[in-house]
């Protein structure tokens, strides 16, 4: 029911403490590996955030921890001052506006429901605060209790509910006031992997129930891929890619975006890309390969120049060839053997390489198997290898 | 709670019987140190003027008089004391939480400049004992007119106790979520209604506990109270108690009588105390 404008956003956290912070954070990011600009105002969490939503449209913002999802979403819900930029609902100007008054809603990754309160006055807490009169609050509180299915427990506290019907409760009390936006901040991350899928589906059903935009922010790319119209792909606090799941799974728009979406992740490997009589060529390894004639006219259209470059190929990409010769030689260091299908686990130009071969042909044959110390003969088609320059960025695009 | 109590019979080594046995030997003692006073002061309470004063005494009264603690109802203004008592506490329990709970809400919920010298402040202000600044105390409230009155005592009752109110619900509130709060004004409420709706009744139990402490401290209070207050009939238990405490003889058995009934009160509180802390109120709103 609403278009969302964001424009050019900034969140700078002013220093507080100052240094013991910054160092805290040092020492304890080794696998995280946040980057975050730090000024003399604080710490840069969002830079740039650019971002028309449609209305009705499922957004997805993704990124590995702290690169500013939350950040992002609470400045939306007006949980968080915007340091710079625009955010505009329908339009209207919001930066200063209470969030009372911007007609949100929003569901917590630690579910926030009212603990002193049952589980119908946490949903019907929103509408109380409206003036909502008893009768039509009474209906619309069944009715989202119908379609969440938690009516049996309207009567208990939120202390003797599961997580999963604690998640729900929040969503209940999120929809119940029909908002124009609905921010979903992580909500399943608290759930055990089954309850995860299985709410994940409930999400996709509730969607096509209640006409509302949304913004689910998530560090999944399953729920990523699956929820949204459109991802929004971020690290550092900067945006890395805007697309639907297909767009950014097929069009990368950088090494990040291209490793962060997909499983397993995408190959890469140091190669070269050549230049020969108007067409281009990778090599890596033994093995050159023609790009697609659709590839050849993005670089072309780019002037790209023959250079060293970083090549991805996903591992279903990969095909094992017949016989050696124009192909990339691996050693096989694992095989994971997954029912339909075998995932080797290689070593190739001194790179990781996963590639996943079917276990049968169409004709019902089985195809070889590999194990340890076996030699892959590799090769893949100039359709699906991405191309990234040395800053990491696609050259297609 | 609600899982199915499975018992498993361990053969109790010899050295956790013996550690246990030692542990309900220090109970023990304990308990009766710091009971044996209350017990006297029972046996002194029923005791008649001579058996206190016998040369041969007994601990146990030979003859116990519960008369004595119909007496004293009349021998002084018992009930007033106890009205004035009652006053005092509960007015100054009441200032202490309306300028504490803010004052808490702020330090645990914003940031501002100067946060910390402010806490540190608050902290220092506790480590004067009353007595040293009685002289200053008493200046300031006779600029005021307010000596000898019950309302001078409770507002040096709420200023005694607020910084120990500040502190202690500064930790009760920051030891909330304050996603719920955050939540409430999504939902539509102002800072103050997310407050008053979602932040304080979760935080009750700390709250009951706090005032409750405030209460007892206030009810206890009795070197401010003895220099302020002349008029007899406007003295707390405390002070008002010490008219059994006569130019030519104490009436032990009176006076330990009044101040049974003082620790009443006491008593009971402390109980709810601590069915509060047992109680934990504040879970199942957040996760985990
Ligand atoms: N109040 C704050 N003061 C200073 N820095 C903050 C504050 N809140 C968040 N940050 C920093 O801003 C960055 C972005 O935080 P944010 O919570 O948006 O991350 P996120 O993408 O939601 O991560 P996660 O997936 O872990 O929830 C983090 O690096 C964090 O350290
Ligand atoms: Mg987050």
């Amino acid at each position: 029911m609403a278009t969302l404008n964001l424009r050019n956003i900034t969140k700078i956290y002013p220093h507080s403490g100052g240094e013991k912070k910054a160092k805290k954070k040092k020492s304890d990011s080794g696998e995280k590996k946040v980057n975050l600009q730090i000024t003399d105002q604080g710490v840069v969490a969002v830079q740039k955030f650019d971002l028309d939503i449609a209305d009705k449209e499922f957004i997805v913002l993704v990124g590995p921890s702290g690169c500013g999802k939350s950040t992002t979403l609470r400045m939306v819900a007006g949980l968080e001052e915007i340091s710079g930029g625009e955010l505009l609902i329908d339009g209207k100007l919001m930066n200063d506006v209470e969030p009372k008054n911007r007609d949100i809603a929003m569901v917590f990754q630690s579910y926030a429901l009212y603990p002193h309160m049952t589980v119908f006055e946490n949903m019907a807490f929103p509408l109380r605060l409206r003036k909502v009169p008893a009768n039509e609050i009474e209906r619309r509180v069944k009715e989202a209790a119908e379609i969440l299915d938690i009516t049996q427990y309207l009567d208990r506290k939120p202390k003797a509910l599961s997580g999963g019907q604690r998640q729900r409760v929040a969503i209940g009390r999120a929809i119940v006031r029909e908002p124009k936006v609905l921010l979903m901040d992580e909500p399943l991350s608290n759930l055990d992997a089954k309850l995860r899928n299985q709410m994940r589906a409930e999400i996709i059903k509730l969607r096509q129930k209640i006409d509302t935009t949304f913004i689910y922010v998530t560090h999944d790319q399953t729920e990523a891929m699956t929820l949204g119209d459109r991802i929004v792909i971020m690290k550092d606090g900067f945006i890395q890619q805007i697309g639907t799941p297909q767009e950014v799974f097929d069009h990368p728009a950088n090494i990040f975006v291209a490793g962060f979406i997909g499983m397993p992740q995408m190959n890469f490997f140091d190669a070269k890309l050549l230049s020969e009589g108007g067409k281009y060529f990778v090599t890596v390894g033994g093995c050159k390969v023609e790009l697609s004639a659709e590839k050849q006219k993005n670089l072309a259209a780019h002037k790209i120049s023959a250079q060293d470059i970083t090549l991805g190929v996903r591992p279903s990409h990969m095909v094992l060839a017949k016989q050696a010769g124009n192909t990339l030689s691996a050693t096989v260091e694992v095989s994971e053997m997954m029912g339909s299908e075998v995932h080797f686990h290689a070593n190739a130009e001194g790179r990781d390489v996963v590639v996943i071969v079917p276990t049968m042909n169409p004709d019902g044959s089985h195809i070889d198997t590999f194990t340890t110390g076996d030699k892959l003969e590799l090769t893949f088609s100039g359709n699906v290898c991405h191309v990234f320059g040395k800053d990491g960025r696609n050259l297609e695009y | 709670m609600s899982e199915p109590a499975v018992t498993v019979k361990r053969p109790a080594s010899l050295k956790k019987t013996i550690l246990r046995l030692l542990l309900y030997f220090v109970v023990l003692d304990v308990c009766v140190i710091t009971l044996y006073p209350y017990f006297a002061m029972l046996c002194t309470a029923l005791k008649g003027r001579g058996e206190i004063f016998a040369t041969q005494g007994t601990i146990l009264p030979i003859t116990a008089l519960w008369s004595n603690f119909v007496d004293i109802w009349s021998l002084a203004p018992m009930a007033k004391y106890m009205l004035n008592s009652f006053l005092i506490a509960g007015g100054s329990t009441l200032i202490a939480m309306l300028c504490g709970i803010p004052a808490a809400y702020a330090l645990a919920r914003m940031k501002f400049k100067g946060q910390t010298a402010f806490l540190a402040f608050v902290i220092v202000s506790q480590m004067f004992a009353p007595v040293v600044l009685l002289i200053g105390i008493y200046q300031v409230m006779l600029a005021l007119h307010l000596t000898d009155s019950i309302w001078g005592l409770i507002f040096i009752n709420a200023a005694f106790n607020q910084a120990f109110t500040v502190w202690l619900l500064r930790g009760t509130f920051m030891g909330i979520s304050a996603e719920m709060e955050q939540a409430a004004t999504i939902d539509g409420c102002t800072r103050v209604q997310s407050m008053m709706r979602v932040l304080l009744p979760v935080a009750a139990p700390g709250i009951v506990t706090t005032l409750i402490f405030i209460f007892i401290n206030a009810w206890n209070e009795y070197t401010v109270a003895l220099c302020l207050i002349k008029t007899d009939t406007l003295k707390p238990l405390t002070v008002g108690i010490n008219i059994f405490n006569g130019y030519n003889i104490i009436e032990w058995q009176y006076l330990f009588a009044a101040s049974i009934f003082a620790i009443i009160p006491v008593v009971i509180l402390f109980m709810c105390i601590e069915k509060n802390l047992v109680s934990g109120l504040a879970s199942g709103g957040v996760k985990g």
